[in-house]
């Protein structure tokens, strides 16, 4: 696991298959693009092209939500295989998946499902990352998870489980600011506390991303812009930590891509900001 | 692992029936009514990967039946047939023998079949790519040894036989359709899926047609394929198959 965590710079955005000729015609100025790990699981055909036109033009972020590191009865090995087949085809810059379970006793929810913050799912998951790293023969980055419920018996933190859990595997963190903000309000804590639990130099990717108000709580939907006090949130993390690889999120509802863009430009302009009050920054 | 296998046996019993809420509230902060609703957004968004994933796969049956029908049908579906890999690429592959079964589906006979040619389609589009292969090899075969030819079809090939007229159906839901929509319910189609370059294209093709790709497809060889399809369907006309399966690109090498 010695491949440097920072091999990217700047700010990308998920690419969408409704996205795909518009970008590729354009080729807009991108650090990277992000997909979905799962999308491109196939043989051949007009997706794994338009994923090796992306790969000829931009660094490509490999995002897995199907691998379900955290299910306690095993690790899906043929789904790992398949992710393996895919990083040695697309040889992306950067691979990650999530702090979360997907299913057990055969039956797979789909979902990005919330873990207890014990010492036993540490355990777990420290063995599962290392299995997968050394599967893939790279470092992995591990993304903090949107959650709408909380476990009793969790004893630390996510941001703590998480700081622990790069320590043990030597995994890289992808901090998503969107899904801290949205726990932060279903939960309330205070979410720049949670960043101080952190050691920077384990991030190796941010997320931002929009989300959805309902009655009782925030949800991860990924379908809007991305909000005031997200933005605030990202700009005390690029103080804390320096600027780090940037990734605008969008799943549903997807913009016009000039949208995606302008998000993108945005994000690039609060690290340049802080980089111009703090030239000697780093 | 016992604490956190039991924590997720009990998720997950909560997940898909809500009638079993109770065995998931002894792990989960808050008081029943705050559990109930945040789980509730969790089988939400289960039922949700569902109907995207089979929207996805079968978009013609969306369009039959209704997004919200068909929102109520990929929720049933989960309930009997659920995913069981974090790749939903394969998640729909059972959705005809559900349609064939599911109580308020048999007022369309022909939704099965019409499953079946779009789960073809869907597994063409991801198929491999066909390889480069120069036609013209073929012509260089002794004649003697022809009959002996195995050919290899394009990734993706397949045959959908049906008592319903699957590909005028199919045929009409396709984005920028422009003729006219009716449909001779009384002709039974038989439906030949093929991918040429990236594109997926649908045809009708005959039973005899049919009957001799059935034998091809799995290795027979083409003299005895020719012989089956010909004794079952003496209409049948393989100059005509393979011309057309030659212009097409719907062979892309053989064995002898």
């Amino acid at each position: 696991m010695t491949a440097a965590i920072q091999t990217l710079a700047g700010t990308g955005i998920g690419l969408r298959q409704p996205h795909y000729r518009e970008v590729f015609e354009r080729l807009p100025a991108l650090a990277f693009l992000e997909v979905h790990s799962e999308n491109f699981f196939l043989d051949g055909g007009a997706s794994m092209h338009a994923l090796e036109r992306a790969r000829a033009a931009y660094p490509i972020s490999l995002h897995g939500v199907g691998l379900s590191l955290g299910s306690a009865d095993r690790l899906a090995d043929a789904h790992l295989a398949k992710l393996k087949r895919l990083v040695d085809r697309v040889e992306p810059a950067l691979v990650s998946e999530h702090l979360c379970w997907g299913g057990v006793g055969g039956v797979h929810f789909n979902d990005l499902l919330p873990l207890p913050h014990t010492g036993e799912t540490l355990a777990l998951l420290a063995d599962r990352i290392d299995r997968v790293q050394a599967t893939l023969k790279r470092r992995i980055l591990v993304e903090n998870l949107s959650a709408y419920v909380e476990f009793r018996d969790s004893d630390m933190t996510e941001t703590a489980f998480l700081a622990a859990l790069a320590r043990r595997t030597g995994c890289g963190l992808l901090l998503d600011i969107n899904n801290l903000y949205v726990n932060a309000v279903n939960f309330g804590f205070d979410p720049v506390a949670r960043l101080a639990e952190l050691d920077g130099a384990a991030i190796g990717q941010i997320h931002l991303a929009g989300h959805t108000v309902v009655d009782d709580c925030l949800i991860d939907t990924h379908g809007s812009l991305v909000c005031d006090p997200v933005w605030s949130l990202y700009e005390e993390a690029c103080r804390r930590f320096g600027p780090r690889p940037t990734l605008i999120e969008w799943d549903t509802d997807l913009p016009a891509l000039d949208v995606l863009l302008s998000e993108a430009a945005q994000a690039s302009a609060v690290a340049r900001r802080l980089r111009d009050q703090e030239p000697a920054h780093g | 692992m016992a604490e956190l296998l039991a924590m997720q046996t009990d998720f997950a019993a909560a997940l898909r029936d809500s009638g079993r809420m109770s065995t998931i509230e002894r792990w989960l902060a808050g008081d029943t009514g705050h559990v109930d609703r945040r789980v509730a957004i969790y089988r939400a968004n289960m039922v949700a990967a569902a109907d995207k994933a089979l929207s996805s796969a079968y978009p013609v049956i969306r369009q039959v039946v209704g997004p919200e029908f068909f929102h109520g049908l990929a929720r049933e579906y989960q309930r009997g047939t659920p995913s069981t890999s974090g790749d939903l690429t394969e998640f729909g592959a059972r959705f005809d023998a559900f349609l064939a079964t599911f109580q308020h589906t048999q007022s369309l006979p022909y939704l099965p079949d019409l499953a079946r040619l779009e789960w073809a389609v869907h597994r063409a589009y991801g198929a491999a790519d066909a390889p480069d292969w120069d036609a013209a090899t073929l012509a260089a075969v002794e004649p003697d040894r022809q009959a002996a030819i195995r050919f290899h079809w394009s990734p993706g090939l397949a045959v959908v036989e049906s008592g319903y007229p699957i590909v005028r159906i199919w045929t009409i839901h396709q984005p920028g359709y422009a003729g006219e929509f009716s449909v001779a319910w009384d002709l039974a189609d038989t439906a030949l899926v093929a991918r040429d370059g990236f594109a997926v294209s649908v045809s009708e093709c005959s039973a005899g047609e049919a009957a001799f790709l059935d034998e091809s497809l799995i290795g027979t060889s083409f003299g005895d394929a020719a012989t089956a399809a010909t004794c079952s369907h003496p209409d049948f006309d393989l100059g005509a198959l393979l011309a057309r399966a030659l212009s097409a690109r719907l062979i892309c090498g053989f064995t002898l």
